[in-house]
């Protein structure tokens, strides 16, 4: 029956549905698990890698974690190629934004700048929507800390905890459970990494497995946001006994 | 020769100097800030030659809720310039249900003088913009000339007035001062120019840009001051 | 049947329909509720509100009611994504309007623009035609006459008393047909704004969103605990009136008697 209205550009069906960006979610769920955790002194954003190898340079080769600009980075579960795209437009628009205001872009104007473009890609002609979802964390002076998922139909929503990919349904679900308000950044980190563990297919987690950042603020005020390396990926899991090695082993 | 196929003389040469009409250099534009608010006054004349068209011009536009620019330079630049910079920062208002601080508009005014100044025709407009940071509730004044300079200052004075004011602001201005003593600093100020400025401006308009917005500010233009 | 035709955007099919605008209607329908009422002086936009989850930021999540410009206000149902478009260039379009013309857009003007850019996706090519309904309400300049107009995919506008799209809008918009009146004050203008979305809203005040537009004032959005206690008056009434039918009385005093009813009991509003 929809097959009709699935052939060629985004089109409505006959029950006003967009079929393109239906499939276009569909192929998220597919991707990696994404999760983002809002606290009251930062943010936390962890990924699920899907391609791992000995052989992948691990700290150049960023799969899942992208920055955007001075005070704001992303998570991606989606088709990473059509991420590129989005995030070198994301980083060009704010720059321009610098240029212009000699401030750096709201968050919410960022994310909206995203979303027209992804809007876009549902209605003009001869395009199929973009396969991706982000999870947005940043600050800007008028609400501080923020957190926004955006999907292919160029929806956007804030959220305090939030996730996307493969089971983001039971990880939605952890978060709910877990979710603290007024939580700090390190406690927000342990929720993350127990939340992608009982997500993720194999139960032992390692560096190589997920992706890490976080947003925070430094004593003397200014924001700053991090990519994790693997050592310091490492150094959580054992914190929390979800290391691969020796404690998986125990159990 | 036309003006265009010596290199040597920048295009715009044509339109700086005296033969500007508007008389720029004889309107008054004056900024003061304070502990919470920033004051911005403009002559009241419009000129055009030796002739005073208006004694009731409004030299000023308010750009957002707390943010107020007064202009002087080219007349028919002036307003066409201010009421498009207004124009694009009520778009910006209304599009982002947030107001533009004053030091954003500021660099976004200066960034449209200077795509300005290197177009077939700059606008010929010195701006004055102040306001309050709708975040921070901190006063900010700005200087801006058409050569698209931009700078934050204290206090500030465009055309002829720079020469009168600025001393005395120099002398007299806190950063501090509360909004009494920031009047009484444009009262002194008003004072000298009607003792050195060879021309009646027509008295001044004055505006105060505090937290909670735009208020025209009364103004005894009327009392007479006897030059030396 | 219509095969084929429907898939090329927008065309028309041998029997006249153009089905891509067609189905941009149902995609409205699946939108939530939006009403406007006008009342003497006053005109009312009502939303159906989705509620938000435990994990959302509430400071953040979009309205679907929101300003073109500081006298006209618009309420939306159907696709999100494309309402922000929309907006975006209604909002485009009132301020250069302001600048060019020196004075902001009427209200049928701004509603002509909307529509018109909505006529343009039906038509250009290689387009889907926007999967919205509007409802613009607002008061020309220096005008106390209240406004209300709505808009759909098709590019069709027009002036209205009382309506309603989105979501069982054909409900609202019987319910409205029966109980409007005249010159309705503010409070009873409100109320019927909420009572007709109450129709389709069983959750209550904390799924509603309410904004008010007098002339030459800045839009007012009613507070939740406001709405809350126009719905607890309302759904008191409706006891009251179910009470007096089982005990056997005349209905005589049926449902314009509701809405003439004085509202001063009603507290919240100065």
């Amino acid at each position: 029956m929809s097959r009709r209205y699935d052939s060629r550009t985004t089109i409505f069906s006959p029950d006003g549905r967009l079929y393109q960006v239906e499939y276009a979610l569909e192929a998220i769920s597919h991707a990696g698990t994404a999760i983002g955790i809002l606290a009251k002194d930062g943010i936390v954003l962890a990924a699920e890698r899907k391609v791992t190898s000995k052989l992948l340079e691990q700290d150049t080769s960023a799969e899942k974690l992208y920055i955007l600009n001075d005070n704001m980075i992303c998570a991606v579960a989606g088709m990473t190629a059509d991420a590129n795209i989005l995030i070198n437009y994301a980083r060009q628009a704010a720059q321009r934004y610098l240029l212009t205001y000699n401030e750096d872009i709201p968050c919410e104007q960022l994310v909206r700048r995203l979303c027209d473009l992804k809007q876009g890609y549902t209605q003009h002609g001869g395009l199929r929507p973009f396969g991706v979802s982000f999870i947005y964390a940043g600050w800007d002076p008028q609400r501080q800390f923020q957190l926004y998922l955006s999907n292919p139909s160029g929806n956007y929503g804030g959220w305090k905890a939030t996730s996307s990919g493969a089971n983001h349904a039971s990880a939605q679900s952890l978060l709910k459970q877990d979710y603290k308000e007024d939580c700090t950044l390190k406690e927000a980190c342990g929720m993350a990494v127990k939340v992608l563990s009982k997500t993720m297919d194999s139960t032992k987690l390692s560096s190589e497995k997920i992706e890490f950042a976080t947003v925070g603020q430094t004593k003397d005020g200014k924001i700053y946001h991090k990519l994790w390396s693997a050592e310091e990926i490492n150094q959580l899991l054992k914190e929390h006994d979800l290391a691969k090695d020796e404690t998986a082993e125990e159990k | 020769m036309a003006p265009h196929s010596n290199g040597t003389s920048p295009h715009w040469s044509l339109k700086s100097g005296v033969h500007q009409q508007g008389c720029p250099e004889l309107q008054v534009l004056l900024g003061i800030t304070g502990k919470d608010f920033t004051l911005i006054a403009a002559s009241k004349a419009a000129m055009r030659g030796a002739t005073i068209l208006k004694a009731a011009d409004d030299k000023t536009r308010q750009l957002n809720k707390n943010t107020l620019m007064a202009f002087s330079g080219e007349a028919g630049d002036t307003v066409q310039f201010a009421e498009y910079i207004q124009a694009n920062a009520q778009l910006y208002s209304m599009r982002n249900e947030t107001d533009l601080s004053p030091s954003a508009l500021a660099n976004f005014v200066r960034g449209e003088l200077a795509s300005s100044l290197r177009s077939r025709k700059p606008y010929n407009v010195n701006l004055l913009l102040g306001g309050v940071d709708p975040i921070t509730d901190k006063p900010s004044l700005y200087w801006l000339d058409y050569l698209a300079s931009l700078a934050p200052v204290p206090y500030a004075a465009h055309g002829y007035a720079q020469y009168y004011c600025l001393s005395i602001l120099d002398k007299h201005h806190q950063p501090d001062i509360t909004l009494e003593r920031g009047m009484e600093l444009l009262n002194l100020c008003a004072d000298e120019l009607k003792r050195r400025l060879p021309i009646d401006f027509k008295g001044l308009v004055v505006k105060a840009v505090t937290k909670d917005g735009t208020v025209e500010m009364p103004f005894d233009n009327d009392r007479i001051v006897k030059s030396a | 049947m219509a095969s084929g035709y429907d898939r090329a955007l927008s065309v028309f099919s041998p029997d006249g329909h153009v089905f891509q605008v067609e189905y941009a209607g149902e995609a409205v329908k699946r939108g939530t509720c939006a009403v406007g009422v006008k009342g003497k002086d006053v005109v009312v936009l009502g939303c159906e509100k989705r509620s938000a989850m435990k994990l959302q930021d509430t400071r953040i999540t979009p309205s679907k009611i929101g300003l073109i410009d500081t006298h006209v206000c618009l309420a939306f149902a159907g696709l999100n994504a494309d309402a922000r478009i929309l907006v975006d260039k209604a909002r485009l379009e009132a301020q250069s309007h302001r600048l060019n013309l020196e004075d902001p857009v009427t209200i049928e003007y701004i509603t002509k623009y909307v529509a018109g850019v909505q006529q343009r996706y039906t038509q250009s090519g290689g387009v889907r035609p926007f999967g919205i309904s509007t409802l613009i309400v607002g008061f020309d300049k220096g005008s106390e006459l209240p406004r209300l107009y709505q808009t759909e995919p098709s590019g069709i506008y027009s002036a209205w008393k009382a309506n309603a799209i989105g979501r069982s809008s054909k409900t609202v918009r019987e319910f409205l047909e029966r109980n409007y009146k005249e010159d309705m004050d503010r409070e009873a203008t409100v109320r019927l704004a909420i009572k007709s979305l109450l129709e389709v809203v069983q959750t209550g005040a904390k799924n509603i969103e309410i904004a008010i537009m007098a002339p030459g004032q800045a839009v007012e959005m009613l507070p939740v605990e406001d709405i809350e206690s126009y719905v607890k008056n309302i759904e008191q009434e409706k006891q009251e009136e179910a009470a007096k039918k089982k005990t056997g009385r005349t209905p005589g005093t049926g449902s314009a008697a509701i809405l003439t009813r004085p509202a001063q009991d009603e507290p919240g509003d100065q």
